[in-house]
């Protein structure tokens, strides 16, 4: 597998006192989706724009496809599109014009340049308003003629940030599933900064947690669920007790790691809840044990960032103000 | 190289299809070079205070009040770098292939072809008011092509101005500041020559001046003697400015 980005001991500090970037290391396989997921001014865009060839590193070394991006950035730049945070299309002119001006930057050939445009336009759902001018367009028109854009070209990466903020979740999905079968069928890695759980939960293969400059921790989504401690099956007991033999019969099951009962409960922690359920319920009814109910709670992403990152991830304002900010840019 | 030609041209193009779409500001800042040549000119004319030679006030000033318009439009152009700043539009551009030096020598002679629209407004007016143009297309082609030129030069001002201005209420302000004494110590209004002696000298490096002497040289005296002094000087005026701003624009965007 070719490695996609490659950062070595990267540190960013602004006007030689704000740190960043703090060392950041990080190794990406092509063809993945990638999510980096951090609270406001983490360093998720920081580290975008260094990938991106836009900022300089202060210390230490990123490679995009084996290319440094401080060294070789006219290379890495005909490999990568991007989509930043802030609005990156003109307001005054069509959407049609906008992916026209796009594609003769990146120099798509003449003959091809209408077909690729009509294409990405309605990938987007956006064919009805390609004449519009982007000026009448809602925010999450806006976006998904943004991201239209970046699929112009068919790039080795794509950067995203933030993608989906302030889109309804129906717009949301149409974004994704595109992206997904986009990535599926070039090969694409998708590297993108975002504030929802669920999105990096559902669309990416691999996520990293990065906090005041540093990766805290990164993997699978279910690696990372699972650091967090595991999945925990109650039992409600009806006011039976059980006898320490069960208990000692429950923990010797695979998967299980703890076992806790009082009067009333029964808690079993387990990497694996389904399977555990199963073969627990089999020994309880072997001994008897009458249930009233029993519940299955499994860690989110939300309780795997506040255990690294230490806060929950305040998303509600956050988006909202963003939105605010790409309305007033749109206006004008 | 190939991929920065293509930059320059498309900038162009992009201007032009915003031109295609409102002209708007075009029309408004029309206004002020036609108070001068409709008003101005004739009164000023009236009592024949400045010596312009053989042509009438308002002819000699036509050229100046014209290339006062086109460096005001053009030094604002720079605002719509610092909006870009604001907005994703620069970020993105930046992460094409392009370099970032034909990124900003691009956008700033794209501000010529805004000019050139509100050259093509003001003519008319000035037809109307019967000021008398060289009549010859060559010439015509020629001063419109060095406004064109010129404008890059003067939208990369701007551009120097905005990476220092993180704001557009500082930069509204900045242009005025740099806008007024260009104007009024070139020979837009008066010929150089009843200038008081500090004038003159600042005269001398003024590019407004060079603009102005050669469009009216083209435009209005048929006097091409200047010529090739006004080109040269334009020349290095774009490229100190072009030099200037592409290092700067790091700052930008920082």
């Amino acid at each position: 597998m070719e490695t996609a980005v490659d950062v070595k001991n990267l540190v960013k500090v602004y006007n030689h006192k704000t740190r960043a970037l703090d060392g950041i290391d990080l190794r990406l396989e092509s063809g993945i989706a990638f999510a980096l997921l951090g609270p406001n001014g983490a360093g998720k865009t920081t580290l975008m724009r260094i990938l991106t060839t836009q900022l300089r590193p202060t210390t230490g070394e990123a490679y995009v496809f084996g290319l440094n991006v401080d060294r070789e950035g006219g290379k890495v730049r005909r490999l990568i599109s991007y989509v930043p945070q802030e609005m990156s299309v003109w307001t005054d002119i069509s959407g049609y014009e906008n992916l026209l001006i796009y594609a003769k930057i990146f120099g798509i050939p003449s003959h091809e340049r209408k077909q690729i445009i009509d294409d990405s336009l309605k990938s987007m759902g956006l064919s009805q308003v390609a004449n519009t001018l982007v000026k009448a367009y809602s925010g999450g028109m806006v976006r998904r003629l943004e991201i239209a854009c970046a699929m112009l070209i068919k790039p080795k990466i794509m950067f995203l940030d933030e993608p989906t903020i302030g889109l309804d979740p129906s717009a949301k999905k149409v974004v994704w599933e595109t992206l997904t079968s986009f990535k599926k069928e070039y090969g694409v890695t998708v590297f993108f900064n975002t504030h929802y759980m669920d999105e990096a939960d559902l669309y990416s293969d691999r996520i990293a947690i990065i906090d005041k400059g540093k990766i805290v921790i990164q993997g699978t989504a279910n690696e990372l669920k699972r650091s967090v401690g595991g999945e925990t099956i109650s039992f409600d007991l009806a006011g039976n007790s059980i006898n320490e033999t069960i208990i000692q019969k429950i923990r010797g099951l695979t998967s299980v790691r703890d076992v806790m009962a009082n009067s009333t409960e029964l808690n079993i922690i387990s990497e694996n809840a389904e399977t555990t359920l199963v073969e627990a319920m089999e020994i309880l009814r072997i001994e008897n044990i009458p249930l009233e109910k029993i519940s299955i709670m499994k860690p989110t992403l939300d309780d795997v960032f506040l255990k690294y990152a230490g806060s929950r991830l305040e998303t509600t304002g956050r988006i909202s103000e963003v939105t605010h900010t790409r309305d007033m840019i749109r206006r004008g | 190289m190939r991929d920065s030609v293509r930059n320059f041209f498309v900038m162009i193009e992009l201007e032009l299809r915003r031109l295609r779409h409102d002209r708007t500001e075009l029309y408004f800042r029309a206004v002020q070079p036609i108070l001068w040549i409709v008003i101005f000119g004739p009164v000023m004319s009236g009592i024949r205070a400045i010596p312009t030679g053989n042509i009438p006030y308002t002819d000699f000033i036509t050229p100046g009040v014209l290339i006062q318009s086109t460096t005001f439009l053009c030094i604002f152009y720079g605002l719509m770098m610092v909006w870009e700043r604001d907005s994703g539009i620069l970020k993105k551009l930046l992460v094409t292939p392009a370099s970032r030096y034909a990124t900003v020598i691009g956008r700033s002679m794209a501000s010529g072809i805004r000019a050139i629209f509100q050259g093509l407004i003001v003519i008319p007016v000035a037809l109307i008011m019967s000021v008398k143009f060289i009549p010859n297309p060559a010439y015509f082609i020629s001063a419109f092509v060095i406004i064109f030129l010129a404008s890059g030069g003067f939208a990369a001002i701007s551009i120097l101005a905005a990476s220092f201005m993180k704001t557009r209420e500082r930069f509204m302000g900045i242009g005025q500041a740099i806008i007024m004494p260009l104007f009024f110590a070139s020979n837009a209004l008066y010929p150089v020559q009843i200038m008081p002696q500090i004038l003159k000298d600042f005269s001398a490096f003024n590019p407004l001046s060079y603009v102005v002497d050669a469009v009216r040289g083209l435009l209005i005296t048929g006097d091409l003697t200047n010529l090739p002094i006004d080109l040269a000087a334009i020349a290095i005026f774009d490229v100190i400015l072009f030099i200037l701003a592409s290092v700067s624009f790091k700052r930008i965007i920082e």
